[in-house]
């Protein structure tokens, strides 16, 4: 497995305002690599400088084992992106959008070409018809179509579901997922939806003031620290005064026939034998770990 | 750098504002070519009644060649806007469309998209000027004939039939470079900006301002205008003096090129330090 995106201490500065503050990520050849952030955090400007769109004021960006600043042609000629919006020539089909950007790649802009990932993302039907008509979703879509025309390596993509409806992320989701496993395709992923990363990326980071706090596999990350674990119990408040005299966790939410606790996986047996000791009834352990409160909990420690 | 061009020639002449110009000119020419037909002779007269005090005019004098000769000179009203109409979009309306993002990612220098765009608003520029001259050759000599060129300047110059037609496809060639003078400037300010007006109405503005500066007699301007693109615009006139004034036409063509020259290097600087944030 070879290292697709080496990203070294990557800063940008707008006068006293620091966008990146020293960024450091690597993302192996077949990653979906999620790249979160809150709004703000310095995705969209560490994107852009990653496909040479702005000038980093430091560091070093090497992609496919070769420095972004010296081989920016060969370089992009293995990429296919979309930075932010999808934007497009409005007064143009998107066949012959296709045909244009595909022909400044260097890939194959033959109807039959076109055609054929126009109907990966599902816009076969509308080839024709200028971008103008098309819906903010039909756009996305034509956006993962152009990245794709010329059969790059490393796909990035930029906040991809935004404005989409719950059917168009799902099936963004599908085609992120089908281009890892079935085209063999390396994503670069950025977004602030947690659960698209957490449902697609096998590897992520998670970035703050333009800074890494955490990176690694998303398994390891979802295992690392608190779990929300909601008991479910006969008597709620008498349950919270049991854990409340015995020093257990102090951070309980009441729920209806529920308590709601961030415990350690390993406090978990305890705290439920101790509730059952005391003559509570306890008929469920729901521990849950989400990305959402791991990037919560960690965003929120950084800040 | 040839498949560049062929993509930005294409998005050119699919924006239906590309051919505002065309429209205009394929309506203004012929307008002006059939009042002269009309009234020409009326036009004439007025022009040279105090040379008639002194001189018999004889022949066909209002012609094809003169009606060319009086459109040539209101190049400089009209052309110029509809001149940037194109150039003053190329850049600043991928700024617009966001579209920076889609041709800036893509495997090709910076170099060569502002030279293809640069390219492409000339040729645009080119046919622009080339349309003019079609139009009121085409249709001005076959309505009103060919004849002696009358020019009335500080001096009475009476050019002969068959000495007029290379002195028009000079003068045509220089308006082209007048004309992309023009259209380099407000490629420039293009470069700058996020909408498209700005360059349009920069532009303009420039070309009035230096018009007028131009036009006062006042020592001051002595010394800046000789540098003034908006001087040396009319130069195409040297080519119908008897005998032509090469050395005037010559340093005219020369600041109009080192215009050029200028705006496009310092677009191209621009443009390879621009941050994309759009």
């Amino acid at each position: 497995m070879s290292t697709v995106i080496e990203v070294r201490g990557l800063r940008k500065v707008y006068g006293d305002f620091v966008a990146v503050g020293g960024l450091d990520c690597t993302v192996e050849q077949g990653d979906i690599y999620g790249f979160l952030g809150p709004n703000g955090a310095g995705k969209s400007t560490s994107i852009r400088m990653m496909m040479s769109l702005i000038t980093p004021t430091a560091g070093t960006i090497k992609l496919f084992g070769q420095p972004l600043e010296t081989h920016r042609e060969a370089i992009l000629r293995r990429v296919g992106a979309i930075v932010e919006r999808p934007d497009f020539y409005n007064y143009l089909s998107a066949q012959r959008n296709l045909e244009l950007l595909g022909r400044l790649s260097g890939a194959d802009v033959s109807t039959r070409s076109i055609n054929r990932v126009l109907g990966i993302v599902g816009l076969a039907e509308r080839a024709t018809s200028k971008v103008k008509t098309y819906s903010h979703g039909m756009k996305q879509r034509l956006g993962i179509a152009q990245a794709l025309l010329h059969n790059p390596d490393l796909i990035v993509l930029d906040e991809p579901t935004t404005g989409l409806d719950p059917h168009g992320m799902k099936d963004m989701r599908d085609l992120i997922l089908a281009l890892a496993a079935d085209h063999k395709k390396t994503v670069f992923l950025s977004s602030h939806i947690l659960p698209e990363v957490e449902l697609t990326a096998n590897r992520m980071i998670i970035i703050n003031r333009g800074k890494a706090i955490v990176e690694g596999t998303v398994q390891d990350l979802l295992n690392a620290g608190k779990l929300r674990v909601t008991i479910g119990v006969s008597n709620a408040a008498t349950a919270a005064s049991v854990l409340g005299t015995a020093q257990l966790p102090h951070d309980i939410q009441i729920a209806d026939n529920a308590l709601i606790m961030m415990l350690e996986r390993s406090e978990i047996a305890p705290v439920v034998q101790h509730l059952v000791q005391h003559g509570i009834a306890v008929d469920s352990v729901v521990p849950v770990r989400s990305l959402e409160e791991y990037f919560l909990t960690i965003t929120k420690e950084a800040a | 750098m040839m498949t560049v061009l062929r993509v930005e020639l294409s998005k050119v002449f699919s924006k239906w504002r590309t051919f505002i110009g065309f429209i205009a000119i394929g309506v203004l020419v012929p307008i002006v070519i059939i009042a002269m037909g009309l009234e020409g002779n009326t036009y004439f007269s007025f022009a040279t009644q105090v040379l008639r005090q002194q001189f018999d005019f004889a022949g066909n004098l209002m012609n094809g060649y003169t009606v060319a000769y009086i459109i040539q000179g209101m190049l400089y009203i009209h052309v110029p806007f509809l001149v940037t109409l194109v150039s003053g979009d190329i850049l600043a309306g991928e700024a617009t469309a966001g579209t920076y993002r889609l041709i800036f990612t893509r495997p090709v220098r910076r170099s060569t998209v502002v030279t293809a765009k640069w390219l492409a608003s000339m040729l645009y520029t080119v046919l622009l000027v080339l349309w003019m001259a079609i139009l009121s050759m085409g249709i001005g000599i076959p309505f009103l004939g060919t004849g002696e060129l009358v020019v009335i300047r500080s001096t009475i110059t009476i050019i002969a039939v068959d000495d007029v037609l290379w002195r028009f496809l000079a003068g045509y060639g220089y308006a082209a470079l007048a004309m992309m003078t023009v259209a380099s400037i407000a490629f420039l300010f293009s470069s700058l900006v996020e909408n498209a007006i700005g360059p349009i109405m920069t532009t303009m503005a420039i070309i009035i301002v230096f018009t007028i500066i131009s036009a006062i007699d006042v020592p001051l301007f002595d010394y800046i205008r000789p540098a003034l693109f908006t001087n040396h615009m009319n130069g195409w006139r040297y080519l119908f003096d008897d005998p032509v004034n090469w050395s005037k036409l010559i340093t005219s063509a020369s600041v109009l090129v080192a215009h050029i020259a200028a705006c496009f290097t310092a677009t191209m600087i621009i443009l390879k330090r621009k941050d994309i944030l759009t």
